[in-house]
C-alpha cells in the first residue's frame, strides 16, 4: 500500500517520458528540414560570359536563426579552359582560387529555401603565358596576384532531405563593370559571373531521413 | 556612425564624379577623310590661356568618344601640378569602325585600315592642327595615345610612321593581333627608327589574363629597351586589374611620364 503512494508521481513521470519520446520519433516536417543548421554543397560550374572558365566550388551554410546564416565559399578556378593556345601563345597555365565569407538571408517554400548573401574575401590568380612564335624569340610572361573578391551569391537548395540538389550564382561586385569596345574581351565583373550546379547534404539530419 | 553617413555619401559621391572638360575650351570640327573616306569627328581640349599664336605639344587620342574628357582632365591637372606647359589633346572619333582603322592588316579580328587612317592623321589631321591652332611642327611635340585595338594602332605608329609622331602611350596593346604582327614589323623597321629620339610609356593590367595579353607585351617591351638607345621607356603593370580597368589608371601614368619626359617646357 505504500508503493500506491507513489503512483501518482510514477505515471506524471512516464507520461512525461512518453511524450518526450513521442516529440522525438515524429518526423520532421518540410520546413523544419529545410532550416536544418548546417549544409555543405559540392559543385562544379562556369563563368558564363564568354564560356571559358570552368570552376569547382563548394558552400558551406550555417544557420544562426532561421533567416540568418553565415555562408564560406571556396573555389579552384580553370581559367581559360578551352583556349590555351592562340595565335601561337601558349598558355603554360591560368587558374584562380577563390575563398570567400559572409552573411545571407533565407527565404523558404515547401520544397525548396532561396538564399541570398554577400560575400567577401580574397581570390588568388595565377598563370603564365609563351609566345612561342617560330619566326621569333621565345618569351615568356607571368603573374601571379592577390585581389580581393566581393559579390552576390544566390542559392536555391532544391529538396527537403538530408541530400539535395544546390543551385547557385555569384555575382562579383568587382572589378567594376566597365563595359568593353574590344570584341575579343569582356571584362569587369562580368566575366566573372559563375553559375554552378551542387549536390547538397544536410549535417545533423534525424536518422531514417535520406 | 549617423554623422559619418553624409561624409561617406560625399566621399562615394566624389569618387563617381566623371572629368569633364569646360566646354568653353573645346572646340569640334568634322573632317572628310581624302585617304580613306571616312568622315571623322574631331575634338580639341586647349590649353588654359590658349593663344593661337603661340606652338602647343599635342596629344592624338584614339578611341576619342571614350577618352576625351578623361584625358583632357588630367592633361590639364598633370601639367599644373608639373610645372609644364598643357598639349592641345586631339581625340579622335570613329570614321570606321575601330577594327578597321586600328589594325595594320586583314586578319580574323580585323579589316586593315590602319594604314589608311594614319594617311589621314599624317596629311590632313596633324597639318589641320598646325594651322588651325598652333600646334608645334616638330615630331618630338607629338604623341599618340591608344588603349587595346588603339595601343595596336600606337605600335604601328611607332613601327611604320615613326616620322610622324616622337611620343608613344600604348595601353594594353593588341599585339596578339594576327600572330603577332607588330614584332615584325618592329623588326623590319628596327634599323629606321632605332636612333630616333622617342619616348614610350607601355601600360597593362596584371589581371588581363585572357591568354594573349601579357607574353607579346613582355616581348615588344623587351625589344625595345634593347635596341632603341635614343629611346627613354617606362612600363607599369596595373596592380589587381584587367583589360579594361587598368585603362584609365595607366592613362593617368602614361600622361606623368610623358609631361615629366617631355622635351620642351
Amino acid at each position: 500500500m505504500k508503493l500506491l503512494k507513489y503512483l501518482p508521481l510514477a505515471v506524471l513521470l512516464m507520461s512525461a517520458v512518453t511524450a518526450y519520446a513521442q516529440d522525438r520519433t515524429t518526423k520532421p516536417t518540410a520546413k523544419q528540414l529545410a532550416q536544418q543548421q548546417l549544409t555543405i554543397e559540392p559543385g562544379i560550374g562556369i563563368n558564363p560570359m564568354p564560356i571559358s572558365d570552368m570552376l569547382v566550388s563548394n558552400v558551406v551554410q550555417y544557420n544562426i536563426k532561421k533567416r540568418l546564416s553565415v555562408v564560406s565559399y571556396s573555389s579552384y578556378t580553370f581559367n581559360n579552359a578551352f583556349k590555351r593556345t592562340f595565335n601561337n601563345i601558349h598558355t603554360n597555365y591560368n587558374y584562380s582560387l577563390s575563398q570567400k565569407l559572409g552573411v545571407g538571408t533565407s527565404v523558404y517554400s515547401k520544397h525548396m529555401s532561396h538564399t541570398f548573401a554577400l560575400l567577401a574575401g580574397v581570390k588568388y590568380t595565377a598563370f603564365k603565358e609563351t609566345l612561342d612564335n617560330p619566326e621569333f624569340e621565345k618569351v615568356s610572361a607571368s603573374v601571379s596576384s592577390f585581389s580581393p573578391d566581393l559579390g552576390l551569391m544566390y542559392n536555391l537548395k532544391l529538396g527537403t532531405k538530408k541530400y539535395f540538389f544546390s543551385y547557385r550564382m555569384y555575382l562579383p561586385l568587382n572589378p567594376y563593370p566597365f563595359k568593353t569596345r574590344d570584341i575579343n574581351a569582356i571584362d569587369g565583373n562580368l566575366a566573372y559571373i559563375s553559375l554552378e550546379l551542387g549536390l547538397g547534404i544536410r549535417l545533423g539530419m534525424p536518422s531514417g531521413v535520406k | 556612425m549617423k554623422r559619418l553617413f553624409p561624409l561617406l555619401l560625399l566621399l562615394l559621391i566624389a569618387a563617381c564624379k566623371k572629368e569633364k572638360v569646360n566646354p568653353a575650351q573645346t572646340s569640334t570640327f568634322c573632317i572628310q577623310s581624302a585617304a580613306n573616306g571616312a568622315n571623322y569627328t574631331i575634338k580639341v581640349a586647349l590649353p588654359d590661356d590658349y593663344d593661337a599664336a603661340k606652338k602647343y605639344a599635342t596629344i592624338y587620342v584614339l578611341d576619342g568618344k571614350d577618352n576625351f574628357d578623361y584625358v583632357a582632365a588630367n592633361a590639364k591637372k598633370l601639367s599644373n601640378e608639373l610645372g609644364k606647359t598643357n598639349a592641345l589633346v586631339v581625340c579622335i572619333g570613329y570614321g570606321n569602325d575601330r577594327a578597321v582603322d586600328y589594325t595594320p592588316t586583314d586578319a580574323k579580328e580585323g579589316d586593315g585600315g590602319a594604314d589608311g587612317f594614319m594617311q589621314f592623321i599624317k596629311n590632313e589631321l596633324v597639318p589641320k592642327m598646325e594651322h588651325d591652332y598652333g600646334a608645334d611642327t616638330q615630331r618630338q611635340s607629338r604623341t599618340i595615345l591608344g588603349h587595346s585595338f588603339g595601343g595596336l594602332l600606337a605600335a604601328y605608329a611607332f613601327t611604320n610612321y615613326n616620322s610622324v609622331f616622337g611620343n608613344y602611350i600604348m595601353l594594353s596593346p593588341s599585339l596578339w593581333y594576327d600572330n603577332e604582327i607588330l614584332l615584325k614589323l618592329e623588326q623590319e623597321h628596327r634599323q629606321a627608327n632605332q636612333a630616333n629620339p622617342q619616348l614610350v610609356f607601355m601600360g597593362l593590367g596584371e589581371l588581363e589574363n585572357s591568354g594573349r595579353m601579357q607574353a607579346p607585351y613582355a616581348a615588344f617591351l623587351q625589344r625595345l629597351q634593347q635596341n632603341y638607345p635614343g629611346m627613354k621607356i617606362d612600363s607599369h603593370i596595373a596592380s589587381q586589374l584587367d583589360h579594361m580597368g587598368s585603362k584609365n589608371p595607366n592613362i593617368l601614368k602614361g600622361l606623368r611620364f610623358y609631361f615629366q619626359n617631355k622635351a620642351s617646357n
